[in-house]
């Protein structure tokens, strides 16, 4: 990746941290996660390859402009979500949006998979960019807080 | 007040191939197909308020090249955030144009939530240093050079006339046409 956008919580924060380390990736703070959609986006159009580090809170933010432009321009963009309020998650508040997220993925036609801890999470990574390249289109990649330990 | 056109006019007979144009979706987008335009140009038919996060992503990446963004009021007040993420993003080489008309003029010429918004003023109270008002072609004749040399992200506030008997052309491209033509060399 050349950028990756991205409004924090706690686990994507942590993520963010390396990202930030890497004399490769531009990280870009942004204040709410359509302009990440947005941003990474451009920079792909632009030659590069965006990425979006996110909660699933502000991936349901995301319809429409996954609807009307990384589907209808056919732009790769790669996502990684942190799964809040799956049944992994200790935290109580993040319940409900646990409860919607994989249905609302399903609802948008969004590809995605649920990060393995126990399998190579850097080749996971990698498949999911290609399938967003592939497509020219979304894929999310779910990750929780334990894939980062 | 200025029309529209004549001020988009005049902002595609500034640009050059060293450019790279982002429109927003609505009455900017239906005409640049019409227009000379030098520079490569993406419009959007959809998804109020992407046209700026977009060229940000652009000028982020191609810091070689100059990215202009056109948007509406109506699109900015759905997300004037961005323009505290374009302050902290610090692009030198990001212009966008804001054309205040206090309308939705592509979906049927509804107007804005009817606040005064100063726009020159939050764009600044969000972190933009460089903004300045436009009120006419010679200002924006002006101006634009100066917001394209400031080595800083730049937003300059048109004040657009509405029209609600304006006729505009149709979208004459699809967005797939648009994605497939669009490369910045």
């Amino acid at each position: 990746m050349t950028l990756a956008a991205s409004v924090p919580d706690t686990w994507i924060g942590r993520l963010m941290q390396a990202v930030r380390a890497s004399a490769k990736i531009r990280a870009v703070d942004v204040a709410r996660e359509e302009e990440a959609v947005a941003i990474a986006c451009g920079a792909s159009l632009a030659g590069g390859r965006g990425a979006v580090l996110i909660q699933n809170a502000g991936l349901l933010n995301c319809g429409g402009v996954l609807a009307g432009l990384v589907e209808l321009y056919r732009i790769p963009c790669f996502f990684i979500v942190s799964y809040r309020g799956d049944g992994r998650d200790p935290i109580y508040y993040h319940t409900p949006k646990g409860r919607v997220t994989e249905a609302t993925l399903g609802a948008w036609r969004l590809p995605y998979a649920l990060a393995d801890r126990a399998e190579d999470l850097a080749a996971q990574v990698a498949r999911g960019v290609e399938l967003a390249d592939e497509s020219r289109g979304p894929y999310v990649l779910l990750i929780t807080g334990g894939d980062l330990e | 007040m200025t029309p529209r056109k004549t001020f988009l006019e005049a902002l595609v007979a500034m640009l050059t191939p060293r450019d790279v144009l982002v429109s927003c979706l609505g009455a900017n987008a239906r005409y640049l197909p019409h227009l000379a335009v030098p520079a490569p140009c993406i419009a959007l038919c959809d998804s109020m308020g992407a046209a700026i996060p977009l060229a940000l992503g652009m000028a982020l990446q191609r810091p070689d090249r100059h990215v202009i963004a056109l948007e509406g009021d109506g699109s900015l007040m759905m997300s004037p955030n961005v323009l505290a993420t374009v302050a902290a993003a610090r692009p030198e080489n990001l212009t966008a144009l804001l054309w205040v008309n206090r309308h939705y003029e592509s979906s049927g010429g509804q107007a804005l939530p009817a606040a005064p918004v100063d726009w020159v003023g939050l764009a600044r109270g969000l972190g933009l240093t460089h903004v300045e008002p436009v009120p006419d072609v010679a200002t924006l004749h002006a101006a634009f050079p100066r917001a394209r040399d400031a080595r800083s992200p730049a937003l300059l506030v048109l004040d657009v006339a509405f029209d609600p008997h304006e006729e505009i052309p149709p979208y004459s491209e699809r967005p797939d046409e648009i994605r497939a033509r669009f490369t910045v060399a």
